[in-house]
């Protein structure tokens, strides 16, 4: 669904140049929720920006569907960490959702039934004529992602979606991503910098390296698949994903010599 | 009381107490009625003017010019600015060029246009054109240069073409700034539209007013200047009403209501 080979991007300035990503080689399967986490600095907007065709790859290749990606893939959404400046302020809340849908030519009717859906889904019904800027910070996240999901996107990307808001609104949206996740199937694809947030979304976590940037790591988070925000994050297997990964990206910034052993982990990087 | 009303109360103040000192300076001074002439005088010839044809002819001339060079520049500076600032490489040759030409005076251009178009309304024209085109432009650019890269990005993921762009992401972003620039091209254009009458002679305001200096009617002159203020300050209050209503979404109009 998304194929990652080989993909590496330095940004070339008058004097010097920099390698945000050296070598990364990932795939996520149809229906899959992916987490990618990695220390500050360690090029994951680059990374996202390639897989959403806004930059150009120094070398390797992005597959989506199947296709090499040049510009924008045509079935793909994004929520970017900025919600207030992805949504368009001049527009009201369902103006920003359907917006979209237009430019895909969806008939009328349609387009009505799809906002009409996915501000239902986020909760947020009975706010489609308030305007973006009405709206408190984990509101006008949630409108992002009405958009994503009215788009009906066969993969959605998310960078650092909630990175700007507080801890319990962090913790709704969340639990919003994963409802939505199970309910559509959505093959998806999570940036963040927060270990605990990777594990209690993902099915698997790709763990990057400090720059220049590899896979360090890709694990299979073998939680139940019904997630709770109290039971989840108290379950042992839980923390000790947890201290793994931290252990892994200490390892990785250079400041530990190696990650202590995780009972029961299969590394997947290497599978199929 | 509101603070909206208590501005328009304090400026209704400002404008009696100016009224009483153009009154009294005169009277107070013993200024001759051919120098400076009480506002009575003044506002007393004007009414009488107001019921001849001829003012109201003035009246519609100016307005007419005034109105007709704004479209073209507001039109011609949005349309080029749009353009020239969508496109990095027209921005970079264009930029010292705007920057040469923005400051030359209109009024300089007045020996050239009378050449080109005599004393006709055509003249008039082109120094309006000229004068309120590069605020506008100006204006548009910033506009265009402030567009979000993030707002950017996201049309582009979910597919915008070039032209989605430009209509759903470029042109509400430059908006307030063409507003800006509107009501900046309006002022300079009624300045160059009284200029051009009372320097060239073109049929107007101005030219009533040249008129009636040079033929003794102070007071009737200060009239007609009075009336000039007037229009640039109903041109501006109107042009701010439009903003606020187009623009009621933009921070400046809203305020900082953070939910």
């Amino acid at each position: 669904m998304l194929d990652v080979r080989g993909l590496r991007k330095v940004y070339a300035a008058k004097d010097r140049t920099v390698e945000a990503l050296r070598d990364l080689t990932f795939r996520v399967d149809p229906g899959e929720l992916v987490c990618v986490v990695g220390p500050s600095g360690c090029g994951k907007t680059t990374l996202l920006k390639c897989l959403a065709g806004l930059l150009d790859p120094t070398d390797g290749t992005v597959l989506v569907e199947g296709r090499p990606v040049t510009g924008p893939p045509p079935g793909m959404a994004v929520v970017f960490q900025e919600y207030g400046r992805s949504l368009f302020p001049w527009m009201s809340v369902a103006q920003n959702v359907e917006l979209p849908l237009r430019q895909k030519k969806l008939p009328k009717a349609r387009r009505a039934r799809l906002v009409a859906d996915a501000l239902a889904a986020v909760g947020l019904a009975d706010a489609p004529s308030a305007y973006p800027w009405q709206l408190s910070g984990g509101m006008q996240q949630r409108v992002a992602i009405a958009r994503a999901v009215a788009y009906e996107p066969h993969v959605m990307l998310m960078d650092e979606p909630f990175a700007a808001v507080d801890a319990q609104t962090r913790a709704d949206l969340e639990d919003l991503i994963r409802s939505i996740w199970a309910r559509t199937g959505v093959t998806t694809l999570f940036v963040t910098h927060d270990i605990d947030e990777a594990i209690y979304l993902g099915q698997r976590v790709v763990v990057l390296s400090a720059s220049p940037t590899v896979v360090q790591e890709d694990l299979t988070i073998d939680l139940p698949r019904r997630r709770d925000q109290l039971e989840t994050r108290a379950l042992p297997r839980f923390t000790e994903l947890r201290t793994h990964v931290y252990a892994e990206i200490r390892r990785a910034q250079g400041r530990e010599p190696a990650a202590p052993e995780l009972p029961g982990v299969v590394p997947t990087g290497s599978e199929g | 009381m509101t603070g909206r009303s208590r501005g328009a109360v304090l400026g209704l103040a400002g404008v009696a107490g100016f009224a009483v000192l153009l009154e009294a300076v005169p009277r107070l001074l013993r200024m001759p009625q051919d120098v400076l002439p009480p506002l009575s005088a003044i506002v007393s010839a004007l009414a009488g003017e107001m019921g001849t044809a001829d003012f109201w002819q003035a009246v519609a001339d100016t307005l007419q010019q005034w109105a007709l060079g704004l479209v073209i520049a507001v039109a011609a500076g949005v349309a080029a600015g749009v353009v020239i600032g969508s496109v990095a490489v027209l921005r970079r040759v264009t930029a010292s060029t705007i920057e040469f030409l923005r400051p030359i005076p209109s009024v300089a251009l007045v020996p050239l246009v009378v050449l080109l178009f005599g004393t006709q309304l055509g003249s008039a024209l082109v120094l309006i054109v000229y004068a309120a085109f590069w605020q506008v432009l100006v204006q548009t650019l910033y506009g265009v240069g402030d567009v979000d890269p993030i707002a950017e990005q996201t049309a582009r993921c979910y597919g915008f073409g070039r032209w989605a762009r430009i209509r759903y992401v470029l042109w509400p972003t430059a908006q307030p700034y063409v507003a800006t620039g509107v009501r900046l091209a309006a002022s300079v254009a009624l300045i160059l539209a009284i200029t051009a009458e009372l320097v060239i002679g073109s049929p107007g305001l101005g030219q009533q007013i040249a008129a009636a200096q040079s033929g003794g009617a102070t007071a009737l002159a200060y009239g007609l200047i009075l009336v000039t203020g007037l229009f640039g300050l109903v041109v501006n209050v109107g042009v701010r009403a439009v903003e606020r209503r187009v623009l009621r979404w933009h921070v400046s109009v809203r305020g900082e209501t953070a939910a």
